[in-house]
């Protein structure tokens, strides 16, 4: 007894002693705690009642295909995949550039790949973009294209290549 | 012992890894669900508290538990990934109750190492992915099509390689993670990644923020409005979301766990490692964040999990200490504490050292164990059995028989015990002052030994002799109506009910009364072929008062019989065999399910499923519970029924999952007990024992009792001797001097009864306790207690200095009698023929106990044996000693006493990282490793060549699943040497999850029967989540896995009684034996802890 009592009168003289304010403070910090009506009654009951153990003598092998296994291919393999496909876009742009291939097909191609030293930076933005603009370049696509590129696609389609970004882009979306 | 080893578990897991908050059972329903290592626990919150609903066994460790809500679901899944590397999501059937598995698959790579910092498995909040960090250097993803189902798994390489936290972000358009790293200068950033899904890859993410706190090791995702994440250093608290970054410093301290209040993120609670909470609040305009404050709350157990519940009632998990249930108030009480603990639920973990002892020298184990971690730290008293806690007791010889009475009808409590003797009856009653007094009920009879008393209806109470039934009224006190048995004859035994009376006399008459209001009406009257030996009318129907059934033991044929009341018609007879007639019969009913129990002169018990309709007698089965009769009585205790059965083994019957379950009782011989419920002593019994009358009150009913010795430091080593009756144990705490925390160790040494320390001799600065013993010596009689040192210096790698103290207890005081330097840490110390044998780094070190010229002692070194690593765990038998070394196995040494050398005789060669090991006999030895795994070990002597002599052959490996820190020889059951169990010997182990385990050596054939009980229990009991048994108990390190052999997993075993009863069946049929063969064999295991 002589033990807990000690402690007491020591822990009350040192908040008298810091400052009471502080004590506010974290009450008025902990009013309005969220509540949904549980614990709500006014005493607890500690024990109710027991807990079951699972016995477990059902099926638990997971429905089709939802027996995960992770891709094998190795992640170099994987980002050289990638960085080939990149180049055969790249490829077809280059030629598309050189005025072989129609409008419509370099626009096609240049939407899949922007150029490869722009690739890291920006193909989140492409890929977001993926989906919606299978007939033209996306306005995101575009705005990541330097201002020499875009030239190079207007002079492909026969338009005018002098003027601003913005201009550009517009240009180039009205033929699109 | 044998190789052929059974490990079961005898107190499961307890220390709180995971938790989280959610409506996983029913989209109404909110649930906490807890990890605690190999097992979950899903309660429900109710207005009344938690309420506990399933304790779901899981084939693997918990790494991971969080729930989430795929689009378009009602409810929450669960998704637990192990550290084995296997996931599973979990759905809950709300029809069948079952939990059904929506996912699962093996997320483990052939390459890459291991993360060191632990596995880390996240869910994005708009539930496109699941992130797991398991290797370093490597970032799985497990994305989720838009129908929720999961797809094929891809890995991202990660550039950072020391990642202490990841996290999704909240808000984002595409999956991002924040990666919370340390470079190679260990200067600790934080970077975010969005996850490109179609490209397989990480896209830099919108911010990063460098050089942060030293320590920081823990983000806080803060949710949409505000977005960002928080992270919590040891000195500052950081708020960052790319544009905004607010910081606020905090007292330095390590910051386990955190857990969110407010569905907005504006409020979180902060546990850390010196157990105090504290509320982390966010500030914020308009979704502006503008600052951060933090407010101390109170202490609660060391954190490792916070959940918040509702309505300011909070989870705090704990693997140091209990985890509690709290409240944090509004105001703070007069230690300015906000806390409030509502409950703690009891954790043994970690539980680092044991001991076996036998503190009430009644031949049943109780371990002793150092459990808990810093300020949690204590010992636990770990008993099988229940404890009666002694209120009161008188002397008194020669009691036959104990009654206890009302004084009305309707009274809540006893008022009267009625103490009967060979020629007399006494009363005793509760005072006005609460005392118990001799009293008087003027109607009874006091000059004959009562057979049976009981309260009637109507106010009424009655009293059987051997020469009439008195029925008497509780008010007046006087005789109501008598009615005496036929001249010539007298009652033998008797039984009574609130409203019948049933006594049988000499002759086997079997007489039938019905109390009516004031009088006695005989209704029946039978005469059997023999003597009858036992009777019983306990009302199991629907009327509590009036029972259609009434159960007779018999004389001479051994026979136990049900009549039907009132007519005494002979239902059913069921021979009970043998020649040891019946004493004690009682109907009883049990979690809805009736039975007859029926004790033997003998000790023995038989129960029997009983129809109550028609009386019928099914599923007979037989236990041992001591040797001396038996009698046996039903009381109550928070609205559970239980049987009492006293004898020279009392012990409590109680169900639990419709399976009886049988209980010691913490005495040492019970004649008689009755319940006495009064209002000085509620919920208390009467037991007369020896010479003596007492009343006592019983713990909660539970198979495993714990009592908890809080120390408020951390003990390390225990040890018990006999002869001081005390323990002693090497334990520390930190302490606070000028500013700066340090280790203080201490020797301490504590009464065995009352736990308190008795005395301390504290170690010098720096000095560790590593070992403790209590021995004799050759030629000294005297028990020492010894302790082994070690000198932990901050500038040294190894310890290369230590001390072995020989303490003797005088006058309840630690006196020093020698001490002797060492060249290391003294990790093990064992008595070895009279000598002392100690592990001292890479030595093995024998020293003599000499006696100086001047009469003093001091140890002197003999012999040695190098040749290991770091010896860190020894056991010896005979000459032989075995040692675990830290990564190299198992070996055996020999000590010859002719050379006076210890020599190596053979090793196990496999790298293994040992935690513990034991001889199990001459020849096998079982060793537990770091990797969770159990292995045996057979010394070849009889090979024929050196080279295979010298090879300790492994011939058992499992996968336990559990960091075993001692193996102790020993029980925690009475063993009796009529049960077959009473052979099979045991060692138990503690582990660092606080399970206490036992591994038994079977029989060969008995293995054999169990090992294919397994294999058919293997394909009905599934593993939760798809998870395979087989798989899990495989023996598993870096370097290789190989399927458990020699090992049975009992917990799967003993779950056969819980099956259903086709299921049994079925297992039974495809096994060839019966089902009450299969069941009787399998309970006897369930005795073996």
């Amino acid at each position: 007894m002589e033990s807990e009592g000690s402690p007491a009168p020591k822990a009350r003289a040192a908040k008298g002693a810091a400052s009471p304010p502080p004590d506010n403070t974290a009450s008025k910090y902990l009013s309005g705690l969220p509540s949904r009506g549980l614990f709500s009654s006014p005493v607890l009951s500690s024990n109710l009642g027991g807990i079951r153990v699972y016995l477990c003598d059902h099926d638990t092998a997971p429905p089709e295909g939802q027996l995960i296994k992770t891709n094998t291919t190795n992640i170099l393999i994987r980002a050289l995949q990638n960085n080939k496909q990149k180049g055969d876009l790249k490829d077809l742009l280059s030629k598309s550039a050189t005025g072989i291939a129609t409008g419509k097909r370099s626009v096609r191609t240049a939407e899949g790949k922007p150029p490869p030293k722009k690739a890291k930076s920006t193909s989140a933005s492409t890929s977001n973009h993926r989906g919606s603009s299978s007939n033209g370049f996306s306005e995101n696509t575009l705005q990541t294209m330097t201002v020499e590129r875009l030239r190079a696609l207007l002079k492909d389609r026969g338009l005018p290549t002098r003027g601003k970004k913005d201009e550009l882009i517009a240009r180039l979306k009205d033929e699109a | 012992m044998s190789v052929w080893n059974y490990a079961v578990t005898a107190h499961k897991p307890t220390s709180v890894t995971h938790s989280c908050v959610g409506n996983f059972t029913s989209p109404q329903e909110l649930n906490l669900i807890i990890a605690k290592c190999t097992r979950i626990e899903i309660h429900l919150l109710t207005p009344h508290g938690l309420q506990p609903m399933l304790d779901v066994p899981i084939y693997g460790r918990i790494a991971t538990l969080e729930l989430f809500r795929p689009h378009g679901e009602p409810q929450d899944f669960l998704f637990i990934a192990t550290e084995r590397y296997k996931f599973c999501v979990l759905q809950w059937d709300t029809e069948t109750s079952e939990l059904i598995t929506r996912a699962m698959g093996d997320v483990s790579d052939r390459i890459g190492r291991p993360t060191d910092n632990g596995q880390i498995g996240i869910i994005d909040p708009d539930c496109r992915i699941i992130g797991l960090h398991l290797y370093d250097g490597l970032f799985k993803v497990i994305p989720f099509d838009n129908r929720g189902q999961l797809k094929e798994a891809f890995n991202i390489r990660l550039e950072e390689l020391q990642v202490l936290d990841i996290k999704f972000l909240y808000g984002c358009l595409k999956p991002t993670i924040v990666v919370l790293y340390q470079d190679n200068k260990d200067a600790r950033h934080v970077k975010t990644y969005e996850v490109a899904l179609k490209d397989k890859d990480f896209v830099e993410g919108p911010w990063s923020q460098n050089n942060l706190d030293n320590g920081a090791s823990l983000l806080i995702p803060v949710p949409m409005p505000l977005g960002g994440v928080i992270i919590i250093g040891e000195e500052t608290i950081v708020y960052c979301n790319g544009s905004a970054f607010k910081a606020i410093p905090i007292r330095p301290s390590i910051t386990r766990a955190y857990g969110r209040v407010d569905a907005d993120g504006s409020r979180y609670l902060l546990g850390d490692n010196a157990g105090l909470l504290h509320l982390l609040v966010i500030t914020y305009e308009r979704e502006r964040v503008t600052g951060l404050k933090i407010e101390h709350l109170g202490e609660t157990s060391v954190a490792s999990t916070i959940s918040y519940l509702d309505n300011a009632v909070v989870y705090v998990g704990s693997s140091y200490g209990d985890s509690q249930l709290i409240k944090l108030n509004l105001q703070p009480d007069a230690k300015g504490s906000y806390v409030e603990v509502l409950e703690r639920y009891v954790n043994l973990g970690p539980i680092v050292d044991f001991c076996v002892v036998d503190l009430e020298r009644q031949g049943q184990g109780q371990v002793v164990t150092c459990s808990g971690a810093y300020k949690d730290g204590s010992l636990r008293i770990v008993r099988n059995g229940i404890g009666i806690n002694e209120q009161a007791s008188v002397e008194l010889q020669g009691i036959k028989g104990l009654w206890s009475l009302r004084s009305s009808t309707n009274d809540p409590y006893d008022t009267f015990l009625v103490v009967s003797f060979i020629s007399e009856t006494r009363v005793l009653a509760m005072n006005m002052d609460d005392e118990l007094e001799e009293s008087e009920i003027e109607g009874f009879c006091a000059e004959v030994q009562t057979l049976f008393c009981q309260n009637a209806i109507d106010d009424q109470l009655v009293q059987v002799t051997a020469n009439s039934v008195r029925l008497v009224s509780s008010t007046t006190r006087e005789l109501l109506h008598e009615w005496n048995a036929p001249s010539g004859y007298s009652v033998n035994v008797a039984t009574a009910n609130a409203c019948q009376v049933l006594l049988a006399t000499g002759g086997g008459h079997l007489v039938y009364l019905e109390i009516s209001d004031k009088k006695l009406v005989e209704v029946k009257h039978v005469q059997l072929e023999y003597e009858i030996s036992c009777l019983d009318i306990n009302p199991i129907g629907d009327n509590s008062n009036y029972s259609s059934l009434a159960a007779v033991g018999m004389w001479t044929d051994i026979s136990v019989r049900i009549f039907s009341l009132p007519n005494l018609e002979l239902l059913v007879k069921e021979n009970l065999g043998g020649e040891i007639i019946p004493r004690s019969v009682l109907l009883c009913t049990f979690e809805g399910v009736s039975y007859l129990l029926c004790a033997l002169g003998d000790g023995h018990l038989l129960n029997f499923l009983l129809n109550v309709n028609t009386g019928e007698l099914s599923n007979r089965k037989k236990v041992s519970l001591g040797t001396q009769p038996i009698m046996l009585r039903t009381f109550s205790s928070k609205d559970t029924t239980y049987v009492f059965a006293a004898s020279d083994r009392p012990t409590v019957i109680y169900s639990s999952n419709k399976k009886l379950l049988y209980s010691n009782v913490n005495l040492k011989e019970v004649s008689h007990m009755c319940p006495f419920n009064s209002a000085a002593f509620p919920d208390s019994l009467a037991i007369a024992k020896e010479g003596e009358l007492s009343i006592g009150t019983i713990d909660d009913i539970q198979k495993l009792h714990i009592r908890t010795i809080p120390l408020g430091e951390q003990a390390r080593r225990i040890c018990h001797q006999e002869q001081s009756r005390t323990f002693a144990i090497c334990s520390f705490k930190n302490c606070l001097t000028s500013n700066e925390e340090t280790e203080m160790h201490f020797i301490r040494l504590l009464d065995d009864q009352t736990f308190e320390f008795i005395s301390t001799y504290p170690l010098d600065t720096y000095e560790h306790g590593c070992s403790i013993l209590s021995c004799s010596f050759s030629d000294d009689n005297n028990a020492y207690y010894c302790v082994g040192t070690a000198y932990v210096l901050p500038e040294e790698n190894e310890p290369s200095k230590g001390r072995i103290l020989v303490f003797v207890v005088e006058d309840g005081k630690l006196q020093l009698i020698a001490e002797k330097e060492t060249k290391g840490a003294v990790y093990s110390l064992n008595a070895f023929n009279g000598k002392l044998l100690a592990a001292i780094n890479q030595k093995i070190q024998l020293y003599k106990w000499m006696l100086r010229e001047d009469g003093s002692r001091e140890l002197q070194s003999e012999c040695g044996h190098h040749g290991h690593i770091v010896a860190l765990y020894v056991q010896t038998r005979g000459d032989f000693i075995v040692v675990g070394d830290l990564m190299k196995s198992i070996s055996l040494l020999l000590y010859k006493h002719e050379e006076g050398a210890i020599e190596e005789l053979a090793r196990d060669y496999n790298a293994n990282w040992m935690s513990a090991v034991e001889i199990l006999d001459d020849d096998v030895f079982i060793g537990a490793e770091n990797n969770y795994n159990l292995f045996t070990v057979r010394k070849n002597s009889d090979a024929a060549t050196d080279e295979e002599r010298g090879r300790l052959e492994v011939v058992g490996e499992y996968h336990l699943g559990e960091f075993v820190n001692r193996f102790r020889h020993g029980s925690l059951v009475m063993r009796l040497p009529d049960s077959e169990s009473g052979h099979i010997p045991t060692v138990i182990f503690g582990t660092i999850n606080g399970v206490i385990g036992v591994v038994a050596s079977l029989p060969h054939d008995h293995y054999v029967f169990f090992e294919k009980l397994q294999s058919n229990l293997v394909k009905v009991i599934k593993g939760v989540g798809g998870l395979s048994h087989e798989q899990w108990r495989s023996f598993n390190n870096e370097k290789r896995t190989v399927d458990a052999r020699n090992f049975l997993d009992g917990d799967l075993i003993e779950s056969f009684l819980d099956l259903s009863r086709n299921k049994m069946d079925e297992i039974a049929s495809s096994m060839g034996v019966s089902l009450e063969e299969l069941s009787r064999r399998v309970e006897e295991l369930t005795r073996l802890h």
